[in-house]
């Protein structure tokens, strides 16, 4: 077995995967409420496929602390990945595992809306 | 998600808060929708691309940056984390009281499993499924290669993770008439990008040391005297080829001969 140097991931993520994955066989999709176009140049609509809908839920953030603290407190570790952005209310981190699942986060900060895509 | 690829958008349409969803896929890239007006969206561009907001983006695009909680407190010790109730691992313990599956990730090819191959396997393989959505395929790198995407106004450019190292994992390349050391933040492995005034490059330990005397580590950049300075970032995502490739078709490929 060889160990991929681009990204490590650890073996409690890599367990974490193979129960949730067994847990997404055959979980139907939700049909799509599309509306009828128009579509922007390059986007075909008979390419789109509706995979994953419904599977995912967006993060909406109400609250966040103090990424210090956090550690601290011993719920995020040193090595845990996170996923940083800067928002109106200053520097923002997801962890990279859970935005795995949401795949978009979004909230206010400083008065003004952010989203995260991943 | 499929190709690791994410950025940081504005939600707001003439001002008011539109809610974001996943809705599917196209190009193997997953679909944004706002329950406000049923858009379809491209998550990385920010640009409407199916329904009544075509034309319209969401912006501007930011930075969304790889790192370890110990890069992100060395950057900004005032960074703050939003952590939601789903399940997560920390320090070898478990965290989070739902698991709702299943996620993008794993280190497989297989349907339903996921919605898409790892970032962290090189040598995944694309599902049927996500195959039937890719439009025209640039093929002067493989599909699932992986590296670090820059863009500006009038330049997007493919930095291959493979190039990056064979040039000793810190170089400097101009982008639009400025200077941009692209490096491998050495704690989380990842490529990045950052605008420097310098001549050379070199890897030095954990971090990189430019030829100004100036270090960059854990996106921390400090002058000879250890003075931090400000940074300042092109926009950039670690990305597979195909979904930046296919995002800003004809894009430039560091290392190519058409460059």
């Amino acid at each position: 077995m060889t160990v991929n140097p681009v990204l490590s991931t650890s073996l409690a993520a890599v367990v974490a995967v193979a129960v949730m994955s067994a847990q997404g066989q055959n979980r139907p999709f939700k049909p799509v409420d599309l509306p009828n176009g128009p579509a922007k140049a390059g986007f075909d609509i008979a390419r789109f496929s509706s995979a994953g809908n419904g599977w995912f839920e967006t993060f909406y953030v109400t609250q966040t602390q103090p990424l210090r603290d956090t550690l601290t407190a011993g719920k995020v570790a040193d090595d845990t990945r996170l996923l940083v952005t800067e928002t109106a209310g200053g520097r923002l981190a997801l962890l990279t595992e859970q935005m795995a699942f949401h795949h978009i986060a979004q909230g206010s900060a400083g008065g003004k809306d952010w989203l995260v895509s991943f | 998600m499929v190709c690791n690829s994410g950025t940081s958008l504005v939600p707001t349409v003439d001002g008011r808060t539109h809610h974001f969803y996943h809705v599917g896929i196209h190009d193997a890239l997953f679909v944004m929708q706002d329950a406000e007006t049923k858009t379809l969206w491209n998550h990385i561009t920010g640009e409407a691309v199916y329904g009544p907001l075509v034309g319209r983006s969401i912006g501007p695009i930011s930075n969304l940056l790889h790192m370890t909680v110990k890069q992100a407190l060395a950057m900004d010790p005032a960074t703050r984390v939003a952590i939601s109730d789903q399940m997560y691992f920390a320090g070898g313990r478990r965290f989070g009281t739902v698991s709702r599956g299943p996620r993008a990730g794993g280190s497989g090819n297989g349907e339903g499993a996921r919605l898409g191959p790892s970032p962290d396997n090189p040598n995944a393989a694309m599902t049927d499924r996500f195959a039937a959505t890719l439009g025209k395929e640039d093929l002067r790198r493989p599909r699932m290669d992986m590296g670090l995407g820059v863009w500006t106004g009038t330049t997007s450019r493919y930095y291959a993770i493979d190039r990056i190292r064979a040039r000793g994992e810190a170089f400097l390349d101009r982008i639009d008439g400025r200077t941009v050391l692209i490096y491998v933040e050495a704690v989380s492995n990842t490529p990045a990008a950052l605008f420097v005034n310098a001549r050379s490059a070199r890897r030095e330990g954990r971090g990189v040391r430019l030829d100004d005397g100036s270090r960059v580590e854990s996106g921390v950049l400090t002058d000879r005297t250890g003075g931090r300075q400000p940074v300042e970032r092109p926009q950039q995502m670690f990305t597979r080829w195909y979904g930046f490739s296919l995002t800003f078709p004809g894009c430039e490929v560091f290392g190519d001969e058409q460059r």
